[in-house]
Parts: C-alpha cells; structure tokens; sequence
C-alpha cells in the first residue's frame, strides 16, 4: 500500500466552489467570499477558482459584471464567469466578451446550460467555442456525459473540463470520451465511487483531473479527504491537487 | 497548509487514512456487480482492502442480486461474503414482496444463515410501499428479535419516504430501523422521524453528495424517478442539532462510495470528536450488541 502524501505539503486549488446567495441554500453555506476563505481554511485549501452562486442560478447577465470587484481584494480567490448565447444579446459578441474578461481578470468559464436552457453546440455557440479553442481558455461544463459527447465532437480541441460528474459511476459513458479527447479534463467533486480517481490515473495519467470540492452543493472534507487517501503517488496528488489546474490558467492566452 | 479544524480524528484521517481512536462500522453496503454502473472496487478482495484501509471493522451487506435479480440467488451470494470474511462482513437478507414463495420462506430461510443480524428492505425497488402488509412479517420477526432493518428510504417516495417509516416505528417499536439515505432530499423530516422514535436512525449513505439526477443520463436507475436535491452541505450538523449525534450511522453503499468520502464529510463536519465517534462506530456498536448474529440450524 502507498503511503498517503503529507498533505501538509500539498498546495490544494478548488476548481469547483462557489459564494452567494442561492434560492435553496445548503444546510451551510458561503454569502460572502470571507465565509468561503473560512470553509476553506477548515479544511485546509489554499486558493479556489470560484463561480458566485448567482452566476448558475441568477443569470450571468447581472453577475459576470459582479463576480470581479467582489473577488478584487481576495488574492486566494480567483474569479470566473458564465456564458450565455450572444444571438439574444444578452451577452457581446465573442471578441469583445473575451476583452471584457480580460479586463476583468477572468481566465476561465462555465456553462450551467441546463439551468440557462441552452444547447451547448456548435450551432449556438460555435464562434465563441471556436475563439475559446484558439486561446486555451477552460470551459467548466456541467452537462450530462451524453450531451458532453455532443459537444466534444463539434470542438474537439476545446479545453473543457466535466464537473459533477456522479455521485453514480459514469465509467461507461465517460472512458469513451476521455479515451477520445485528450484536452477534456474531470473535477474530482463528485468521484464518490471508491477506485474511480486510481483507475482514471491509471489510464490516462493524472493531469486531467483537478480537484473540486463542489461546495456547497458538496461537503469540502469529502473530496479532500478522498483525494489526500487516494492510492496515487505523491506526484500524482500534488498534480491533481492544485499544479494541473494552475497550469491550465497558465496557458490562457488573452 | 494546515486545516483551521482542531479534530485530531481528523488530523488522523487525512495523515493516515484512519484512525486508532475512531474505527469505522458501515451499516450498509453491498456486494457482488451492480447492472448499471462499473464498479473498481467490486471485486471481493478489492472490496476488503478498501474498507480496512479506511478502518472498517464490520461491514453489514446485502449483495446487489438480492435487491435488483434473483432475490434467492442473491442472498446466496450475501452468504458467501458473509462465510468468506466472516471477520470483516455481516449479512443483511433481502426481503422482496413481490415473490410470494420467498416471503412464506422468510423466516425460515433467515434462520438457516450465518452472520445474518437483520433484513434489507428495498421498497422503492419493489414498487411496494413500506407500510404495506407483504412487509408484515419481516417487521414482525426483527421486532420481536430485536433485528437491523436497513430500509431504501428518499424523500417524496411513494413507497419509502420517512413518513412511512414514523408508520412503522410505531408498529415495531423494539426492531432497529435504519433510514437508508435518511430520506435523502426530504431531511427535515426524516431528521424529526429519527428524533421523535428511540430505534429509528439516519444512515448517511449519499446523504455527503448532493443528486442532481439531470447529470445522469439514465437518471436515477429507480422504476420510479427519485426527486433531486442539489445542496447537502452542513446536513449533518444539522442531524446531530435535531435528532442527537446518537442517532445518526455511518454507510456508504460500497463497493458504491468511498469510505474516505464519506469519513471525509463528518471529520469536516462542525461538530465534535465524541459526536464523530457515535458516528463512524458507536452507535452501529450498540444495535450490534443487541442483535445475536444467525448461526445457521
């Protein structure tokens, strides 16, 4: 049996967490980014790539513009925002809403299309997509795996990564998919089934998956303590950890 | 850097994987292949080194064949397990109201195994409600032996919502109950089920993830659809303010979910080391401790 890494050692970037205020809140949440740094040092992680909660159950039409200035004084914490079609008008068009991220210190996205009834495909998105291949910008999708399928095919190079991806064991959806496309990466938030991180790192090496607590949907100890347990090297952990995703923020290019 | 969370069991959990001071004693898991989903760990020998590692000493189980196949087969396999590591596993058998012959064989049949302490009801996999009279008998004999009952339990179901448990609690006052999922989704009152009867207990399985069945594209791989509940963090802080850290048992449908998961949500949990121990061991120590194990005849 390996022996487990001194976690203390280990530098932990949630890619999956978010703050605010949702209609049904969790048992315990975040309303603030302070109340979130404090989940946070409970359990010992360092820094997070955080969504505000608004952004997937608000729209991102009032929250992209809030996410940034609320994050501008916590350096632990990185923000993102969410797309919308530009055909409504409800979002600029590509170009100038990558600008807009750049101005706003945003390097990564997420699409919550089933919360914001929209196809995530080529025909609705297929500019933007396109821009965000061309400038390595990470796309956190949370859609079921079929509907990942649909989109992996229309943009095979895109940086997407899968999150909540369970609680069940997706293996036979999923192997397909990462067997397939090599920039898809996985969250580890909702790996739940017992050998499902070991087996990924097995087949596929350790660098597309990223640890992601999911909180507060998800308690932050359970994906800690299964990443921190996992039968992986040390190397393996640390990457998964934190070292993956920093590297993929490293490699926007905006 | 270092966690803020004094727990030394926690400290022990995430330096060591486990814990001399907090062995761990799941109350429900299964055995054997699952049709709808590839399972890592569900080889035998795979299964067992997973749950040691994360010190669990006893394992109560009910294989996967017994609850979605052939009910007799099934409970064969459980048997299995149960003879293979007598150490490690206890058996629950399954009881399925739709097989008229198994159920006038139940008792029968129960009395015949070894290392059996209690019964799996599964009746939202049955499409028979928990309340209803075929479940009679079963209830009736754990009552009176003082056996574990694991019931599927979710919240909304018309077969096994906590309601129907507050039913029959008040029928079988002496049988364990354990509320499988604690009701999963309607926690509120399965926590107020588990409050106001002495012998009725929330099981944590899943309850540490949130369901989101739209993620699924087979959705919840129930007859009937089971209802999604999107946020679970802080539930069991909540458990242990309304019903007691007395009442709550640890579970994690292995070889479904990771032990270290499941560890993980209640050693991060707010609550305190006495509190996590009644948890992970105490309290599933004490059912154990009324129930005589099967021994065959």
């Amino acid at each position: 049996m390996k022996k487990p890494a001194d976690t203390r050692t280990m530098n932990f970037f949630d890619c999956n967490c978010s703050y605010g205020v949702p209609s049904h809140p969790a048992f315990r949440f975040a309303r603030t980014p302070a109340e979130l740094l404090e989940e946070m040092d409970w359990c010992g992680i360092d820094r997070g790539l955080v969504y505000v909660a608004g952004l997937r159950y608000g729209s991102p039409v009032l929250w992209n513009e809030l996410t940034a200035p609320d994050l501008a004084s916590q350096p632990r914490l990185e923000p993102t925002w969410g797309i919308l079609p530009s055909q409504t008008g409800e979002q600029s068009p590509p170009e100038q809403f990558v600008t807009q991220m750049k101005a706003s210190g945003v390097r990564a996205l997420w699409a919550f299309p089933n919360e914001h009834h929209y196809r995530l495909d080529g025909v609705t998105f297929g500019d933007l997509l396109e821009l965000l291949t061309e400038k390595h910008i990470p796309l956190f999708v949370k859609l079921n795996a079929i509907a990942l399928g649909e989109l992996m095919k229309d943009f095979p190079d895109l940086t997407a990564v899968a999150v909540n991806q369970g609680p069940h064991s997706l293996e036979r959806y999923l192997r397909p998919l990462f067997d397939t496309y090599p920039n898809l990466y996985l969250d580890t938030s909702y790996l739940l089934v017992e050998g499902l991180i070991e087996e990924f790192c097995e087949r596929y090496g350790p660098r597309r998956l990223l640890f992601g607590s999911a909180f507060p949907d998800n308690c932050s100890g359970s994906a800690l303590l299964r990443l921190t347990q996992a039968e992986i090297d040390d190397e393996a952990k640390r990457a998964i950890a934190g070292d993956n995703l920093e590297r993929l923020l490293e490699e926007v290019r905006i | 850097m270092n966690p803020t969370n004094p727990s030394t069991l926690a400290h022990d959990f995430m330096q060591q994987g486990c814990s001399d001071d907090c062995p761990i004693i799941d109350t429900h898991t299964h055995y054997g292949p699952y049709q709808g989903a590839y399972l890592p760990v569900m080889p035998h020998e795979k299964m067992c080194h997973a749950l040691r590692r994360a010190g669990v000493s006893k394992a109560l189980c009910s294989s996967h064949e017994a609850i979605l196949g052939d009910v007799d087969f099934g409970n064969a396999m459980t048997q299995q397990a149960v003879d293979r590591e007598p150490d490690l596993f206890r058996g629950y058998w399954v009881v399925n109201p739709r097989y008229s012959d198994a159920m006038q064989r139940l008792i029968s049949d129960y009395e015949n195994t070894r290392g059996f302490v209690g019964f799996k009801l599964g009746p939202e996999y049955h499409t028979y409600p928990l309340d209803g009279p075929r479940y009679a008998p079963a209830l009736e004999y754990a009552n009176e032996h003082k056996l574990i009952v694991l019931i599927h339990t979710w919240g909304g179901s018309a077969f096994d919502s906590p309601q129907q448990v507050a039913a029959v609690a008040e029928r079988y006052p002496e049988a364990a109950l354990l509320m499988g999922h604690s009701g999963f989704g309607d926690f509120e009152t399965s926590v107020r089920v588990a409050r106001d009867y002495e012998h009725a207990y929330l099981e944590l399985t899943c309850v540490y993830s949130a369901h989101d069945f739209s993620m699924l594209p087979a959705g919840s791989s129930t007859p009937v659809q089971l209802a999604s509940s999107l946020h679970v963090n802080g539930i069991i802080e909540y458990m242990v303010e309304h019903a007691s850290s007395k009442k709550v048992v640890f579970g994690t449908d292995m070889p479904w979910y990771s032990p270290h998961f499941a560890a993980g949500a209640i050693m991060f949990a707010r609550i305190d080391d006495e509190a996590r121990k009644d948890i992970c061991y105490r309290n599933a120590q004490g059912l154990l401790e009324r129930v005589r194990p099967t021994s065959g005849r």
